[in-house]
């Protein structure tokens, strides 16, 4: 039975049938790498060896080679940090939250969203990594026993929060997209033709068999996960804005921190979906699938969250002004009009003007200006991070102390190099797993009975 | 009932079916199937069990191999016998004389496992009154220069043997007197009795010696003066603990000039402001801002080439004021604002408590500022003539003389002693030297004049060495070896005694039977010259045991006076031919870091920010913002010089608010091309560190310092000066809290009145900072009126913490490791008042008129951990690395921290540093800390920091438990505990206290109820531990 309105516009497209949906979406797992994709993959692997060689680079010589210094000593790692965990934020809004409000749309892009989620947190987790003068002894963050005594973590640090907020999201993230991949693996498992692949693809199938049993299993464990990652949607990124709120320094010292960093990294994941989407539809054919409708609902959220984020920027200045702290108010005026001016208004106008063009409907549904659109969103939001981190210290209580700082190029590389991290696990994803949940896709086709 | 029942897996094995037993010992029954499956991908799986564990084996073994990386063993030996006066882990005390410049501080030299660790100030002496500068602070670490001359050298090879070394330049030496050639013997300042006498000896032998005192940076012009004024050339004791009102023209003296920590210790005395308005008054006139000129209470700026005509106005209103006759010279209109009038009125007011000082060292100059000190009453007041201080005896001219004998041929053998003529006087010098026949140099290290002489017979470091001093007349003290020799060095003095073939007189100990030190110091035989030259003072063992452990020796003040037969209106002419200025002034000045060179090589002193501009491992070309906006030159630009026929080409710029207008500064010390590592060296292929300044002094006459006609243009490269504060005013902020004594006097709490800051707190005070609480509570109180920002005690942090040198280019990514740092606000003074902003002085600059530059009030204020009773860095911290002692000190935790880095940035006085490289062991950073002799200077009480860890102000935690458990092993009661950071040790002005908030006594107490007492950021409710004296001006009116 259809519970959507035959006047509504059809989520999948081209009449396909459910065999169509096998075909068109396992064809790259069953066929050959494409050229488009071996490109793609190398281009990744320098990357991904540009990373290995700044950290090697990094870890052998000493975090020095980062331009951070006696004020500013979170400079580029903790923006690429926070840039990376707001892009992952999307995944579990579009799978869990969406599922939850029974938003059908989402069958096309979640599977993609959980997985840049995933890729997304690694590459963020690689900076609180290996930010750490001492990597070496960075599990002492961990509250393990241990034979030092009786030294334990401290519960109070917003840095100790991460470490949970993080890992329970990464691990929760992991989770639901596997689960969520089990049907269609066990569609690929039959469909495969080598050994290896069959076995592979039978291990990680679970011994799927399709059974009604089973099915309701599924249905119900996706909805009990979906139930528990809703609120890390909001969590994950309020306990990393609590890493600068909870502090005392003027611009970080902020109550408005939680709900602005989650609206942003809302804004920033959907701008990161939009980014791949629009490219994964053309290159892979899946514009039937991933449809105008999609990108258009996207855009929706992609506006309404920049223009929250926009409100959140303003309001820290009414606030500044209004608070009559001299310091507070120093550290925005700063912000606009001081030496990082440049960054503040790529900021205001990437985050808060560029998005209003998306009330129009050409802006919405026009593929290649979506595209433009996400880039400029994620460059905007690199830029929250550094100006949120870098103007506020700076120049923060004493003038003595106020620095300048611009990043290294190791630190420059670094952040290329997660690019790497990204694609690289993009590209085998988009290889080896169904990148479109089959599965689900299935129920939603008009002309299935 | 027994088990008998047997089990089959089936039909086969019940029939015991050949085949399947068979299959039977193979574990797995069938084969795997990994075979099936590589083979049909394309891979070839050869390897069975045997090879898998062949492969296997293999592999563990090499990884364990790998493993197994030896460490390196290093050995503590224990000592077999243990010397008496030596338990490991308690430290000596020594008393001795500080030899890092002529003025001769008494010390006490810290001594740990027979290793002088660090240097301090002698409570006893009256030079230094327990206090140091920064250069006898770091003076240690020369001791432990591993580029120090391990042997003497002759011919620039070296030579192990001094007896056949001696023997060759006694024999040169001799043929030189035989043939009636002169010998020069070229020294510093020399004021020990028990070195001239030995330079006595040698003059014996060598007859046709003649001994020369040569300073870098002279005082000839005050000698010369003096010996014109009152017959007597030497420099008088100035008095600034007793004067009431200074006037300084251009003079230093509290950061370079004659003895400054004696005058900062005098200084500061009067300096405190009290109710009946007790405070001196100090005005400054100078082109460039000095240390000095930032502590006055008014500051003029005054064109160096005019300084005759403002010393000259200043006696002439005083004579009008006092009915002596004027200097005939004629009117220049009003100089200054008519600053000079109002500062005659304020030292005739004054008379008797007055004091004039003049920085030049040009004779009539200095002969003018006699005249005004006679007319003022400052003999027998404020300056005593007849104790007069014996630091500074150089003479310019007969220093060139010997230049000019060399060159000549009339001196035929020259000896330097503490000297660097080469560097520090005249390039000229090289190759004159090279004409003597005979060319010795003592010092210890190969610089730019040992290069070029024959021998270098390396002296001792004064640590090592045995001497006496008499810095002041009838003062004495003594220098006592805290170390035997580090390298096969010899003392001057016993090289010269060894020539002159007295060697009786040092072998020759009159208390041998008795000497506790005789059996010991064989080795020194300058302790038996320097015994027998005291035996008619100090006759009995005990009574130089005394001398020794007390270091002083004072033989009284002598009463009487001096006749003054000067004529000061006989310098009409001189004050008239020099009155005109025209073009652009250089000062050249001695900065308070390096001072004349003598130690550049030394990291701690280029390492240590200079007390004005910040700027560390450099000199540069100060300009004032005029002449700034005129050559269109920014920070970050350099600029070309050209005197005379020396030119420098892009010497870095820095505009530098308080330059005089039409002036411009460039610090001597730098430039040094035979330093070493640190200090620049052409030999080894080191950079040299800035420019020498030297070559543009003007050594016709006594050897002026100020150069005219300055030819100044903008060069073509761009420079990055490296500073620790690039931020110079306090941007309107409640930071550093200021007034004058005018309201003060209405007002105690003047300037510190703010309304009450309300802080609600729902948390209960913690149970160890209660009153009655049964702990100590440590806490500091520094008084801003005291601080005269002279770095002393960054230096003297950094000895006893280990805080680790890390260079100019680390610096230029601001990551100096300094714990306390001394921060530096300008504020502007215009019509408008003063300005405490950058857009407010940006606004005033667009007017075009930059005179508020020149005119900049300066505060300093020391800033290091706070120790935060609600520390902000404790509670971010992910694994306790960071947290409160029941002491109240805020503690760091080497061991345990991560490096997150988090309490750096949520510190809001931004005191901590981070560790961003290993700082020990690493070529990178190849100071002191990279070579096992310079790590002898290391405090074993103090961790040396791994990379990757974030280090701070500790408030000494080292001290306050040795403190503790020294008054515990007494059986002291808590109270009795007294504990000195290294700072407040080193501190020439006594601006930090330091003590025990729940002793009542304490004198930090007593200062946390002082009225100027304020936080810094108290609004923040961190609850700092350091209180902060509001500084006090006495500028009311002048």
């Amino acid at each position: 039975m259809i519970h959507d309105s035959i006047l509504r516009d059809r989520l999948v497209t081209g009449d396909k049938s459910a065999s169509d949906v096998t075909r068109d979406i396992a064809r790259p797992i069953l066929n050959n790498p494409s050229t488009a994709w071996k490109i793609g993959f190398t281009l990744s692997l320098v990357f991904l060896g540009i990373f290995g060689v700044s950290l090697l680079y990094t870890l052998y010589t000493g975090i020095g080679v980062w331009n951070i210094n006696k004020s500013v000593m979170w400079g580029w790692d903790i923006t690429n940090f926070v840039f990376w965990v707001g892009i992952g934020h999307a995944g579990t809004l579009i799978s869990a939250v969406l599922l939850l409000f029974r938003q059908k749309w989402r069958m096309s892009i979640n599977r993609s969203a959980e997985a840049m989620t995933i890729f997304a947190v690694i590459c963020a987790a690689m900076f609180p990594v290996f930010h750490m003068g001492r990597v070496w002894v960075g599990y002492w963050a961990l509250p393990l026993p241990n034979a030092f005594g009786s030294l334990w973590v401290n519960f109070n640090s917003p840095l100790l929060w991460d470490v949970f907020a993080i890992s329970t999201y990464f691990s929760v993230s992991l989770l639901f997209w596997y689960i969520g991949l089990i049907p269609d693996i066990a569609t690929i498992r039959d469909k495969v033709k080598s050994k290896l692949g069959k076995n592979m693809y039978g291990f990680f199938s679970m011994g799927w068999t399709g059974s009604t049993r089973t099915w309701a299993r599924y249905e119900l464990v996706s909805l009990i996960l979906a139930g528990l990652s809703t609120p890390l949607v909001l969590s994950v990124h309020t306990i990393v804005s609590t890493d600068f709120a909870t502090s005392v320094i003027p611009g970080w010292h902020t109550t408005i921190f939680p709900p602005y960093f989650v609206a942003g990294a809302i804004f920033s994941g959907f701008g990161m979906v939009a980014t791949l989407l629009v490219v994964a539809r053309k290159v892979m054919n899946y514009e039937n699938y991933i449809t105008i409708g999609h990108l258009d609902a996207m855009t929706r959220i992609i506006m309404v969250t920049g223009t929250i984020v926009g409100i959140a920027y303003l309001t820290e200045f009414f606030i500044a002004w209004y608070s009559g702290n001299i310091y507070e108010q120093y550290a925005f005026t700063n912000r606009a009009f001081g030496p990082y001016w440049w960054a503040y208004w790529s900021m205001m106008s990437c985050n808060l003007i560029a998005p209003q063009v998306f009330w129009f409907k050409w802006a919405r549904t026009t593929p290649w200006f979506i595209f433009i659109m996400s880039i400029v969103v994620n460059v905007g939001m690199w830029f929250e991070r550094f100006v949120i981190i870098v103007t506020s210290l700076h120049r923060d209580y004493l003038p003595s102390s106020w620095v300048m700082y611009s990043g290294s190029l190791t630190e420059i590389g670094l952040f290329l190099g997660t690019f790497g991290i990204f694609f690289t696990c993009f590209f085998l994803f988009a290889k080896f797993l169904p990148v479109i949940n089959m599965a689900e896709l299935k129920s939603i086709l008009r002309n299935r009975e | 009932m027994s088990n008998n029942i047997k089990y089959w897996k089936g039909e086969d094995e019940l029939t015991k079916n050949p085949s399947f037993l068979a299959a039977q010992r193979n574990e797995f029954h069938d084969d795997l199937p990994l075979d099936e499956v590589f083979n049909e991908e394309g891979v070839e799986l050869q390897a069975n069990r045997r090879d898998f564990l062949k492969y296997f084996g293999f592999s563990v073994t090499a990884v364990a191999l790998a493993a197994c990386y030896k460490t390196p063993i290093r050995n503590a030996v224990p000592y077999l016998v243990k010397p008496e006066d030596v338990t490991p882990g308690v430290a000596n005390y020594y008393r001795s004389t500080c030899g890092a410049c002529a003025t001769a501080c008494g010390i006490e030299v810290k001594v740990r496992e027979g290793r002088p660790i660090k240097v301090d100030g002698s409570v006893d002496s009256p030079i230094s009154q327990g206090g140091t500068c920064a250069v006898g602070q770091a003076s240690i670490l020369s001791l432990y220069d591993n580029e120090r001359l391990a042997n003497p050298l002759s011919n620039g090879s070296e030579q192990t043997d001094w007896t056949a070394l001696d023997s060759e330049i006694s024999a040169k030496l001799k043929s030189v007197v035989a043939a009636n050639g002169k010998i020069a013997l070229v020294s510093g300042s020399l004021h020990s009795p028990s070195t001239l006498k030995a330079i006595e000896a040698f003059k014996g032998a060598y007859p046709t010696t003649e001994h020369v005192s040569y300073d870098a940076v002279s005082y000839a012009g005050i000698l010369d003066a003096n010996a014109a004024d009152f017959g007597k050339r030497a420099l008088p004791t100035y008095k600034f603990d007793v004067a009431k009102v200074i006037v300084s023209f251009g003079a230093d003296f509290l950061g370079t000039w004659i003895s400054p920590v004696e005058f900062s210790k005098g200084y500061t005395k009067n300096r405190q402001p009290n109710a009946e308005g007790g405070m001196s008054k100090h005005i400054q006139f100078e082109s460039s801002l000095s240390m000095t000129g930032t502590n006055a209470d008014h500051r003029f700026p005054m064109r160096a080439s005019q300084e005759a005509l403002y010393v000259a106005t200043l006696y002439n209103y005083i004579a009008m004021g006092s009915g002596a006759r004027q200097i005939p010279v004629p009117q220049q209109g009003e100089l200054a604002g008519n600053s000079i009038k109002k500062t005659a009125d304020a030292l005739l007011k004054a008379k008797g408590t007055a004091l004039v000082v003049s920085g030049s060292n040009n004779t009539e100059i200095q002969q003018i500022v006699n005249g005004i000190n006679m007319l003022l009453g400052s003999y027998g007041t404020t300056i005593d003539m007849v104790n007069h201080s014996n630091q500074y005896q150089g003479s310019d001219v007969k220093t060139a003389e010997v230049l000019a004998g060399l060159k000549s041929g009339s001196i035929s053998a020259v000896i330097f002693y503490g000297v660097n003529p080469v560097y520090n006087h005249s390039k000229d010098w090289a190759e004159a030297i090279k004409k003597a026949k005979v060319s010795i140099s003592f010092a210890s290290n190969k610089d730019e004049t040992a290069s070029v002489c024959q021998y270098v017979c390396p002296d001792n470091h004064y640590l090592e060495s045995w001497n006496d001093a008499e810095p002041r007349k009838g003062l004495y003290q003594f220098t006592q070896p805290t170390i035997s020799n580090v390298f096969n060095t010899r003392q001057a003095q016993v090289s010269l005694l060894t020539w002159a073939n007295a060697n009786i007189a040092m072998e020759k100990d009159p208390f041998a039977s008795k000497g506790i030190f005789s059996q010991k110091l064989q080795a020194s035989p300058f302790y038996n010259f320097m015994r027998n030259n005291w035996s008619a003072t100090l006759g009995t063992d005990d009574a130089f045991n005394a001398a020794l452990e007390k270091g002083v020796l004072a033989s009284g003040i002598s009463e009487g006076g001096v006749s003054y037969v000067g004529n000061v209106e006989a310098l009409a002419s001189f004050v008239s031919s020099n009155s005109k200025a025209t073009g652009i002034d250089m000062v050249l000045y001695q900065p308070v870091g390096v001072r004349d060179g003598a130690y550049g090589n030394n990291p701690w002193l280029q390492e240590m920010p200079d007390p004005v501009s910040k700027v560390c491992w450099d000199n540069y070309v100060a300009l004032p913002k005029s002449l700034a906006m005129k050559l269109e030159i920014a920070e970050g630009d350099t600029v070309n010089i050209k005197v005379g026929d020396v030119t420098y080409n892009n010497v870095p710029a820095m505009i530098q608010p308080g330059q005089a207008n039409e002036t411009v500064a460039l610090a001597l010390g730098y430039g040094r091309t035979a330093a070493g590592k640190v200090g620049g060296s052409v030999e080894k292929g080191y950079d040299t560190v800035g420019v020498n300044a030297f070559a543009f002094a003007n050594n016709t006459g006594n050897r002026s310092f100020v150069a005219k006609n300055v030819d100044i243009t903008k060069g073509d490269e761009n420079y990055k000066l490296a500073q620790t504060q690039t931020h110079h005013s306090i941007e309107g902020r409640d930071i550093v809290r200021e007034s004058t004594l005018g309201a003060f006097k209405k007002n105690p709490k003047a300037g510190n009145d703010m309304p009450e800051t309300h802080i609600y707190t729902i948390w209960e005070k913690a149970e160890y900072r209660k009153d009655g609480a049964p702990n100590h509570l440590w806490a500091m109180a520094i008084d801003l009126n005291s601080c005269t920002g002279c770095g002393s005690c960054v230096v003297s942090c950094s000895i006893e913490n280990n805080v680790p040198v890390v260079g100019r280019d680390e610096i230029r990514l601001r990551r100096e490791m300094h714990w306390i740092r001394i921060d530096r606000y300008y504020a502007f003074n215009s019509a408008e008042g003063t300005m405490t902003k950058d857009d407010e002085i940006a606004k005033v600059d667009a007017s075009g008129n930059y005179d508020h530059w020149q005119n900049v009030n300066v505060l300093h204020q020391p800033m290091m951990c706070q120790h935060c009773a609600n520390a902000p860095c404790e509670t971010v911290c992910p694994v306790l690395a960071t947290t409160h002692s029941t002491e109240g000190l805020n503690q760091m935790t080497y061991n345990r921290c991560i490096g997150t880095k988090y309490c750096g940035n949520n510190c809001p006085y931004k005191v901590r540093r981070f560790n961003w490289f290993r700082y020990n062991d690493n070529d990178h950073f190849d100071f002191h800390f990279n070579n096992p002799l310079g790590k002898m200077v290391i405090n074993p009480d103090v961790t040396v920091r791994t990379r990757g860890v974030m280090e701070k102000c500790s408030f000494c935690v080292q001290r306050v438990q040795e403190g503790k458990l020294k008054a515990k092993r007494e059986g002291k009661s808590p109270n009795e505990v007294v504990v000195q950071t290294a700072c407040q040790r080193a501190c020439p002005s006594n601006a930090i206290v330091f003590g025990d908030l729940h002793n009542p006594e304490s004198e930090v107490s007593k200062l946390y109820k002082n009225e100027r007492g304020f936080s810094v950021l108290e609004e923040l409710n961190v609850q700092s531990s350091v209180k902060y004296m509001t500084k006090i001006r006495n500028n009311d009116s002048i």
